[in-house]
């Protein structure tokens, strides 16, 4: 007995309640969404550029291109692994379809994102004299899209996985942050040893932010990174589906 | 006239181990059991049938299976073995204003609590003017939650769920909602939801509650239906065999915490 546009409403409510949640002070709670990303790109640009003197050209575009899209992914692995345990009165309380509390978590971070993308395009615009460009009308919903169905399945395994194993969600703090320099974030691929390379590149995670770049600095796709990262969000997703028709009746005793 | 809560030859166990977390699998399990609640079965041969527009009371003492039972009945939690079968749609005071948050204002928190029950938002939409008035908040509708009392937040979940359309309301120990005013508007607004040919299943340790709300009932003690019948009976059995073991118990505990 599924009602699709009920659920769809409810999570529309309860993303509703986490924007609230965050932008009770709109100006300030949008400034704040944005702060964290440009800290972060601002410290590597420092850090490398300034201190290191490493040649990247464009270096502060390369950045600023991949954090946004990384900090959704990342903000929304984080909250998402820890949803069930986090809601756990309400998985406990209330007969709602559980996949829906980390799938909230992911769509919520989207729209952060989405927010973010003005900004993104502005600091193109003046930084780089990069100017908007048709192609993005299609091109960025396609890598929304694409981003989405890669990262709400790892979100609802975690999240299952952190029901029985209470210690993932920091296992996955960790796993970040090693992911955040072999995807990698803050140099180009070019810079690893060319053995290595293809181990590299066999992380669905490196063709995605490739991806975000390419369409940000030259408004063109890389088929086959997104031909990759979306097989890899077809097997996890047949994997968190699995795993959620055998664990999810037991959520409600374990959290 | 056909049942609207079924329950048969009912079977639960929770099983003795906690989440695991890396200390345990690396060190392994080396904590000795607490035994003090241990036994095979939270819930063991329960069944029992709830007509159509009628009030069911269960009974029983701290650990008894009541809430498993009613979790069950509301499918957060899976029976082992058995058959439940619920006829029309269920919703649950299991706790109220689960689900609630602080930032957000009464009428928000009323949307998403509706929606949480599994109420459209055109649904919730229409019966709106309903809610706020029954929760006799006024204009405190439009200030965040975190400004409200105990007691407003409790008639803010009361009012919600007692105008969702559901066939079957489950009631977990929050009867005992607002003032004695509210408290009496809560009666007869259960009075009235049988009236429609609602059907409650209230757990409660308050036995005057249950005996003036509820027909029939059952008392489980264990985790095994011990007593069934009219509810009376069951309630006054019950504080018999309590007042049996421990006398001292018949004028403290028992008598519920009204």
């Amino acid at each position: 007995m599924v009602d699709a546009r009920q659920t769809l409403e409810l999570l529309y409510l309860l993303v509703k309640k986490e924007l609230k949640v965050r932008y009770k002070n709109k100006f300030l709670g949008y400034v704040w969404a944005l702060a964290n990303p440009f800290a972060f790109a601002f410290v590597y640009w420092i850090a490398f550029k300034f201190i290191m003197r490493l040649e990247i050209e464009n270096y502060s575009l390369y950045l600023i291109t991949g954090m946004f899209p990384w900090v959704w992914l990342s903000a929304s692995m984080v909250a998402g692994t820890r949803s069930f345990v986090a809601n756990a009165s309400l998985i406990k309380k209330a007969p709602l379809p559980r996949a829906i509390l980390p799938l909230g978590n992911v769509v919520q971070e989207m729209v952060h994102f989405a927010f973010a993308l003005p900004v993104i395009i502005a600091f193109l615009w003046f930084a780089g004299e990069i100017r908007p460009s048709a192609p993005w009308i299609w091109q960025v919903p396609l890598l929304l899209a694409l981003q989405l169905a890669f990262v709400y399945p790892l979100a609802l395994g975690l999240a299952l996985a952190n029901v029985y194993v209470r210690d993932i969600e920091y296992l996955v703090g960790i796993g970040l942050s090693l992911m955040f320099f072999a995807t990698p974030m803050v140099y180009p691929i070019t810079m690893v040893p060319e053995a290595y390379r293809r181990y590299f590149e066999l992380n669905p995670l490196h063709g995605l932010m490739q991806s975000w770049r390419s369409v940000f600095l030259q408004s063109t796709l890389d088929f086959n990174h997104m031909a990759y990262t979306a097989a890899c969000a077809a097997v996890t997703g047949v994997i968190a589906w699995l795993l959620y028709r055998k664990l999810a009746r037991r959520v409600g005793e374990l959290v | 006239m056909t049942h609207a809560v079924l329950c048969e030859d009912l079977w639960k166990t929770y099983q003795r181990h906690r989440p695991l977390g890396v200390k345990t699998l690396l060190l392994g399990a080396d904590t000795p059991r607490d035994t003090r609640f241990a036994r095979e079965w939270a819930l063991a041969e329960v069944g029992f049938q709830v007509p159509r527009g009628r009030s069911f009371g269960v009974i029983g003492a701290n650990g008894s299976g009541k809430t498993t039972l009613l979790s069950i009945l509301l499918g957060t939690v899976q029976e082992d073995r058995g058959r439940v079968n619920l006829n029309g749609r269920v919703a649950s005071l299991l706790e109220l204003g689960a689900g609630f948050h602080g930032d957000l204002t009464g009428r928000e928190n009323v949307f998403l609590y509706g929606s949480i029950l599994g109420m459209r938002l055109a649904e919730i939409r229409r019966r709106f003017e309903n809610i706020a008035e029954f929760s006799e908040l006024e204009g405190a509708i439009e200030q965040p939650l975190r400004t409200y009392s105990a007691g407003m937040i409790a008639r803010l979940g009361f009012s919600t769920i007692i105008h969702s359309p559901a066939d079957i309301l489950l009631i977990d120990e929050v009867l005992a909602v607002g003032d004695a005013s509210f408290q009496d508007k809560c009666h007869r607004a259960l009075r009235e939801f049988r009236a429609r040919s609602g059907t409650l299943v209230i757990v409660s340790h308050n036995l005057k509650e249950v005996t003036e709300v509820c027909d029939e009932g059952i008392c489980l003690d264990l985790g095994r239906v011990v007593d069934t019948g009219p509810m009376t009976g069951v309630a006054a059995r019950y504080q018999e065999r309590v007042a049996a073991t421990d006398p001292a118990k018949v004028k403290g505990g028992a008598h519920g915490q009204r």
